[in-house]
């Protein structure tokens, strides 16, 4: 069958794949444009293929010699259309600032970025990302999956020979991935045997007539798999180590493309495959969403790295996003179908939203990167007059995360919060009781959300440079400019006109909840289930009419004065320096009090006396760190307990032919009795 | 907050009866200030005896603030500087630029012997000299240090009130 939808993912998977052979034969001066060109193109043909699914031209494909033994199946629908749109933007922006982010930085030498093994792979993790949601059947999906996680794994690492920490965040992150892979294997073989068979559609006319305890087995297993790969507290601790590494672009794939697809398989396995569930399983949804978005948010507000703050951030929407998935389970267990819906846009927006923001977020962070070599923000400032374009980008994208009015976040939020006081009646106590935690949660971390980003934007652009790094930057060359400029325009459509995602985003919502109508409208958004309106568009020509007023009258009011140019107040001394500026760390410090219990944060305070005399001090040693509570309490024990099993297991292969060949002998036997016993 | 009520009970009010209003003495410059005056106290190198009876009539015996004057924290807050001390070589320049940043209409008032010509330390090698040297002074209040009763009433002059 030939459609829109599959000549578009088609061409869109044969531009990655010449994209890659280009990114592994050309020379080295025109490979970063070449491979370029070629992402930004599969990522254009991405866009095109996913809207298309998402405007109901559905498509679905069976190559049975591709794959031995299973075949590939490929099935787009709206729900994995809007993913597969989603990602083909963020490979749109991402690959064309690539072009300029690969190229050597004046001062700061290149990142080896323009070498053979990342540009043929950035490619090629964009397809794996697009064929993700376009599987159709387990065995097709576990190859991509993989193949998305160990493309992502070489781009992570490839900065290792400039930085140690490259190697261990590595590290952190195949380990975290693979077990990942291990549980979603588990949850998909045991669902394919039970459905005695592997296609997606089998499994779904099977699903209705499991026990409830193989259902809830494979939910759980498949649940802990996609949240780790969505960066969902506690298995989450890859996200802050691994953003941060990674080259700019391929954190804003990682990050704004590849997390969601955790949540596609939340959805897709939760919802479509297992058909829905018992209540238990979206209160364990709602609870882990719920408290990833505050500790995500915590993380990120007492974060000093800039790159770790918005990999935290991250977490916090992923969380808010599986809020929207846990509430819309739970409200169809409670047959309340509209509100569901609702609450499944939501998420759904969230995911677009966040995707859109995050991009523009990484890519201006990887710009300050380049420019300054540093991500430290307490050591940046005064980049508004140095890179004005990154700056503005920074800015967008910090409104957008802050959800406030006039950013994208906002909207989602916003019906999010809508969905869940809406559904306070509905559904009994479990409802009545978790609903307001929820609705709390969403508050503080929008709430938490603001002050993170105010201290991204405040400490890091503005004011003045606080090192010689900071002050001899350069704006980023074009091409960087233009990748983050359309992730800004995403921003910023999507912040006043919302609803141009309404139609697409309700056919996907109607593949698990079919009949169901959440939002219409075209200017202001309508939301029937709660009875509630917002206009994005009116708010904006709103605050724009408010804003321009003020500044008119504050104008009138001061015509008649005279003015006067005065010195700065410094206190009567001067001059002051930077180093009297409020950092990123000063300006977290009440919050991080307030949450002290929380963070646990690591002060350390070493007073060293004079020789002579035990009074007199000579120098004093301070230093403060946040480190990741969860990673330290619950990994470091594990990690700790399984290399001492590992150097026990160590002496069972002494080197001895004889033990090894008693081994083999004992393991088989022992096969043998148990086989001929059971049987 | 039981104890406390009945301490604020027991205790009844102790500021001291306002005494009669002192001619209004502010110059012309200070008129438009209307009744309230902020100020913004400089210490340019006393030797922190003024200081200790700038406290006590911003206390609760004296209570200059019932007459419209206020210390504030920055001279962009305020209508009028305080200065005490002989103006010493390390405040020169800040006291110029505390005098600068003070919107107009602005004052200031000398207040102690050393303010007005160095008292103590005429002739000290730190010694720049007394503030009239430096800046515009408007008001002086004499003494070493000056009685509260004193700097209450040139307080009030200047407020009137
Ligand atoms: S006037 Fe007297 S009390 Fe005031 S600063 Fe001078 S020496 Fe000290």
């Amino acid at each position: 069958m030939t459609s829109v939808t599959g000549a578009a993912l088609s061409a869109s998977l044969g531009a990655s794949v010449l994209a890659a052979s280009a990114g592994a034969v050309l020379p080295r001066r025109i490979r970063p444009v070449a491979a370029g060109i070629g992402t930004a193109a599969a990522g254009a043909a991405a866009v095109v293929a996913g809207v298309a699914a998402m405007t109901g031209r559905s498509w679905s494909a069976w190559l049975p010699e591709l794959l031995p033994l299973a075949g590939v199946r490929l099935a787009v629908d709206p729900l994995g259309g809007l993913f597969i749109a989603v990602t083909g933007a963020v490979a749109v922006c991402a690959a064309v600032y690539g072009v300029g982010y690969a190229r050597p930085a004046d001062g700061h030498g290149g990142h080896g970025l323009d070498g053979r093994t990342v540009q043929a792979v950035l490619p090629l993790f964009v397809a794996a990302m697009l064929l993700v949601p376009a599987a159709a059947s387990v065995s097709t999906f576990l190859v991509a999956w993989e193949l998305m996680a160990l493309a992502s794994l070489l781009l992570v690492v490839a900065e290792h020979r400039h930085r140690e920490s490259v190697g261990q965040a590595g590290l952190w992150y195949a380990v975290m991935t693979h077990l990942g892979l291990v549980a979603i294997l588990a949850a998909l073989a045991g669902l394919a045997a039970a459905a005695h068979g592997e296609s997606f559609d089998r499994m779904r006319a099977a699903a209705e007539g499991m026990s409830p305890a193989v259902r809830g087995a494979v939910f759980v297993a498949a649940f802990a798999g996609f949240a780790s790969k969505a960066g969902i507290v506690p298995l989450h601790v890859w996200l802050p180590r691994a953003h941060p590494e990674a080259p700019s672009h391929v954190s804003a794939l990682m990050s704004a493309a590849m997390v969601n697809l955790g949540v596609y398989g939340i959805v897709r396995v939760g919802f479509d495959l297992l058909g829905g569930g018992p209540r238990w399983w979206w209160l364990l949804v709602l609870a882990a969403g719920a408290v990833s978005a505050l500790y995500g948010i915590l993380q990120a507000a007492v974060a000093t790295d800039l790159k770790r703050l918005l990999a935290y951030s991250t977490c916090e929407n992923m969380g808010l996003v599986l809020v929207g998935l846990g509430a819309g389970g739970l409200l169809v267990t409670a047959d309340a179908r509209p509100l569901a819906a609702l609450a499944l846009t939501a998420a759904l927006l969230h995911v677009v939203n966040h995707s859109a923001f995050k991009t523009l977020l990484f890519l201006a962070a990887g710009s300050v990167l380049r420019a300054t070599g540093l991500r430290d923000l307490d050591a940046l400032g005064g980049l508004r007059t140095r890179m004005p374009v990154t700056t503005a980008m920074f800015a967008v994208g910090a409104l957008a995360a802050s959800a406030l009015p006039l950013g994208n976040g906002f909207v989602s939020e916003w019906l999010l919060l809508q969905s869940l006081i809406g559904s306070l009646g509905e559904g009994g106590t479990i409802t009545a009781v978790t609903m307001p935690v929820a609705v709390g949660a969403l508050a503080l971390s929008a709430g938490l959300a603001v002050a993170t980003f105010v201290k991204a934007f405040g400490t890091g652009f503005l004011a003045r440079p606080r090192t010689p790094q900071a002050e001899a930057a350069a704006e980023s060359p074009a091409a960087m400019g233009v990748g983050m400029g359309a992730a800004a325009a995403c921003c910023v459509a999507l912040a006043l006109v919302p609803a141009f995602t309404v139609p697409g985003l309700a056919r996907a919502v109607q593949v698990v909840l079919p009949g169901q109508d959440a939002v219409a409208g075209q200017v202001t958004l309508r939301l029937a289930a709660a009875s509630s309106t917002m206009s994005p568009l009116l708010i904006a020509v709103g605050v724009a009419v408010a804003a321009a007023a003020l500044l008119a009258l504050l104008r009138f009011a001061t015509t008649w004065r005279v003015r006067r140019r005065a010195r700065l107040w410094d206190c009567g001394m001067g001059p002051m320096t930077a180093r009297m500026e409020y950092t990123a760390t000063s300006f977290a410090e009440p919050l991080q009090r307030v949450f002290d219990d929380v963070l646990a944060p690591e002060t350390d305070v070493n007073v060293t006396p004079l020789a002579e005399s035990a009074y007199l001090v000579d120098s004093v040693s301070y230093r403060a760190r946040v480190g990741d509570r969860i990673e330290s309490r619950l990994y470091r024990p594990l990690i700790a307990a399984a290399t001492a099993v590992g150097e026990a297991a160590r002496r069972l292969a002494d080197g001895s032919v004889h033990r090894y060949l008693a081994y083999g002998f004992f393991t088989f036997t022992g096969v043998l009795i148990v086989l001929a016993v059971t049987r | 907050m039981k104890d406390l009520l009945r301490k604020i009970r027991k205790t009844g009010r102790v500021a001291e009866d306002p005494p009669e209003r002192p001619a209004e003495s502010a110059p012309d410059a200070l008129r438009e200030l209307g009744g309230s005056v902020q100020l913004r106290h400089v210490d340019a190198g006393s030797c922190n005896g003024c200081e200790v009876e700038i406290a006590s009539v911003f206390g609760p015996v004296y209570d200059a603030e019932r007459y419209g004057a206020r210390l504030v924290a920055s001279p962009r807050h305020a209508d009028a500087l305080v200065v005490t001390g002989p103006v010493t070589r390390n405040m020169e320049m800040a006291l110029r630029r505390t005098y600068e940043a003070v919107p107009a209409p602005k004052g200031v008032i000398a207040l102690g012997d050393c303010a007005r010509n160095c008292g103590v330390f005429a002739g000290a090698y730190g010694v720049v000299g007394a503030v009239r040297d430096v800046v515009p002074v408007d008001v002086e209040v004499p003494g070493c240090p000056p009685e509260p009763e004193a700097i209450v009433a040139a307080l009030r002059g200047l407020t009137g009130r």
